[in-house]
């Protein structure tokens, strides 16, 4: 799987929805579904995946798909 | 990031704030605010440990003297009640750097049926008009601490600028270890452009 699919599949459960029902330029502010309490499963999703606690930093940063795709690549 | 159980009380007190948003009242809260409702708040960990602030038994007692700390000045104490139902559902804390012109705010909801429903952004938007627009403040800044995964998701929904991260900045009421607090920040200029940008679209 690509960490692009990974990224949308990690979005898609955290907002309850289908992998193919995330718009590849999701973006908090942007994708209604991507609320307060989706980003905190997300992130703990994301750090489940990549077994570490995620850095501040990145956690500041993360704000679309394709900085979750990002990261999961670059782990 | 911890709450006093007492507040200082001051002598100059300043304009309590009312602002009325599509779904919310806020306002400046006075000491007969205590409720029952807000003590539970205080005693449960789910709501206070994302502050770090320690869950406790307060009395209706302390927790009016609490308030009346505030002054409408220096700090604010602003409920946010649900117009339908008047309920309060949380509250905001704000401190006032009155010879720079800053402000940090600082917010609790505590009725945990309104987490995930915009009560924070829908209220703070209208704080910010408050404080940029009617107090003069240049600059207002928010630290949420770097676990608090849906404080950060509405400082970045909300359009605030991350300046860092303060390593190890306070130490766990929960457990003791070292916790990482995130700085957010709006220049006046900068709110403004997001209100410029949203009535675009």
């Amino acid at each position: 799987m690509s960490a692009l699919a990974a990224a949308k599949q990690l979005l898609a459960d955290a907002v309850g929805l289908e992998d193919r029902a995330i718009p590849g330029d999701a973006r908090i502010g942007a994708f209604e579904r991507w609320d307060s309490l989706a980003h905190m499963r997300l992130l703990l999703a994301v750090e489940k995946r990549l077994g570490r606690e995620l850095d501040p930093d990145d956690i500041a940063r993360i704000e679309s798909l394709a900085d979750i795709e990002a990261l999961l690549q670059s782990a | 990031m911890a709450i006093p159980v007492s507040g200082s009380e001051t002598s100059a007190r300043g304009r309590p704030v009312l602002i009325e948003t599509a779904r919310f009242n806020l306002r400046s809260l006075k000491p007969i605010d205590a409720s029952e409702r807000w003590l539970g708040w205080l005693n449960d960990p789910e709501v206070m440990h994302p502050t770090n602030a320690p869950a406790r038994h307060l009395s209706r007692e302390q927790l009016g003297r609490y308030i009346a700390g505030f002054d409408n000045t220096h700090n604010y104490l602003i409920g946010i009640f649900d117009k339908t139902s008047r309920i309060q559902l949380g509250f905001f804390f704000i401190d006032v750097e009155a010879a720079h012109h800053t402000a940090t705010f600082n917010v609790i909801i505590g009725e945990k049926s309104w987490w995930g429903k915009g009560v924070v952004n829908e209220a703070r938007a209208a704080l910010l008009d408050h404080f940029f627009d009617r107090l003069g403040m240049g600059k207002i800044c928010g630290g949420p601490l770097s676990r608090n995964f849906p404080a950060i998701f509405n400082y970045k929904a909300q359009g605030w600028i991350y300046e860092g991260t303060l390593r190890g900045q306070f130490k766990s009421v929960v457990d003791g270890s070292r916790l990482d607090q995130l700085r957010f920040r709006l220049l006046a200029d900068e709110w403004h452009a997001i209100r410029r940008k949203a009535q675009r679209q």
